[in-house]
């Protein structure tokens, strides 16, 4: 074993590490937060793993895209929601809990059947093809041009999806007719631009 | 072939910034004076009294800048390949990448006039 494949070896071990533990953190942590942010770290951890396999481009949109954007997003969804309110226990609560741990129990063992049994087809090393950044602008403009058009329609479609959720223009008639208690219940729905409250300069 | 060739540069960066917190912290540890006292324990000495826990429900205009965020952040990672392999494609590639762009302006103009873009 050379320096360099001793190198990749211990790098992908960490990084293996790494992505288990943050992983089972954040299934395993009480606080939210904190699970948010290990996601973060699995994200990251992940990007490190393309780095391993010689796709660049891929590691810095993993990092730019999933860490930068998605990530923040799910912190700013649970800022948003994050209100501590004391919840009472329920009922029979080991019931549902036996029956999460057998479904999820019952997914990992499918999973890791299929993952074992299928017939990877594994290179004896990650392939060097220079810029890969250059390659997938050539492959997005020749054999993979209807997916990269049809990406900017779905970013399309996420932006009006998104806009029109988070504004909450359509509250259900059921909310404005029938339980009055329900509308204050919703969350912050900013239709009329409100003035600022003035910040005493200090 | 060693995979991680071409990362001298990252590993020499990655080395830098982690010794920047480490430096930071153990040169203020040296050269800060030692007077212990109720002040040293507050958050920020000498600076602004925090008042009420650190997590308070966040405006959801956060949210929609976030949101508009993503869209045009994986809209730059789907154009950066493109500006690379500009010189080796033709002119039917920049007609194709004006489609994305234009398809994407609808969404910009769609946020804002939907308000999505303004603070208040």
């Amino acid at each position: 074993m050379t320096l360099a494949e001793g190198t990749q070896l211990v790098s992908f071990g960490v990084l293996t590490l790494t992505t288990i533990v943050a992983a089972l953190g954040v299934v395993l942590l009480e606080n939210i937060v904190y699970s948010a942010f290990l996601l973060g770290g699995v994200f990251i951890s992940i990007a490190g793993m393309y780095l391993l396999l010689n796709a660049d481009f891929v590691a810095a949109a993993q990092i730019l895209v999933y860490v930068g954007a998605v990530n923040v997003l799910i912190l700013f969804a649970i800022m948003l929601v994050n209100k501590r309110e004391p919840l009472a226990p329920l009922k029979n609560g080991w019931i549902r809990r036996g029956l999460t741990a057998l479904v999820c129990f019952g997914l990992f063992a499918l999973l890791g059947v299929v993952s074992i049994s299928t017939p990877w087809s594994v290179l004896p090393e990650a392939p060097n093809v220079g810029d890969t950044a250059l390659r997938l602008g050539q492959h997005f403009f020749s054999d993979f041009l209807l997916p990269f058009e049809l990406a900017s329609v779905l970013l399309l479609i996420a932006m009006i999806g998104a806009i029109v959720l988070a504004r909450r223009e359509f509250v259900t008639s059921s909310a404005v007719d029938g339980d009055d208690n329900l509308i204050f219940r919703l969350p912050e729905r900013p239709r009329e631009p409100i003035a600022p409250e003035p910040v005493e300069s200090k | 072939m060693f995979v991680l060739s071409g990362y001298e540069y990252f590993l020499g960066f990655f080395l830098i910034c982690s010794l920047v917190p480490v430096l930071a912290l153990t040169a203020s540890k040296v050269v800060r004076p030692k007077t212990p006292g109720v002040e040293s324990y507050t958050t920020y000495e000498s600076g602004m009294e925090p008042i009420g826990g650190a997590w308070i429900q966040f405006n959801i205009r956060y949210y929609m800048f976030a949101l508009v965020f993503v869209v045009f952040d994986v809209e730059t990672v789907f154009l950066y390949p493109w500006a690379v392999a500009f010189h080796k494609l033709g002119l039917l590639a920049f007609i194709e990448a004006l489609v994305f762009i234009a398809i994407l302006t609808i969404a910009l103009v769609y946020a804002w006039r939907k308000g999505a873009l303004e603070w208040s």
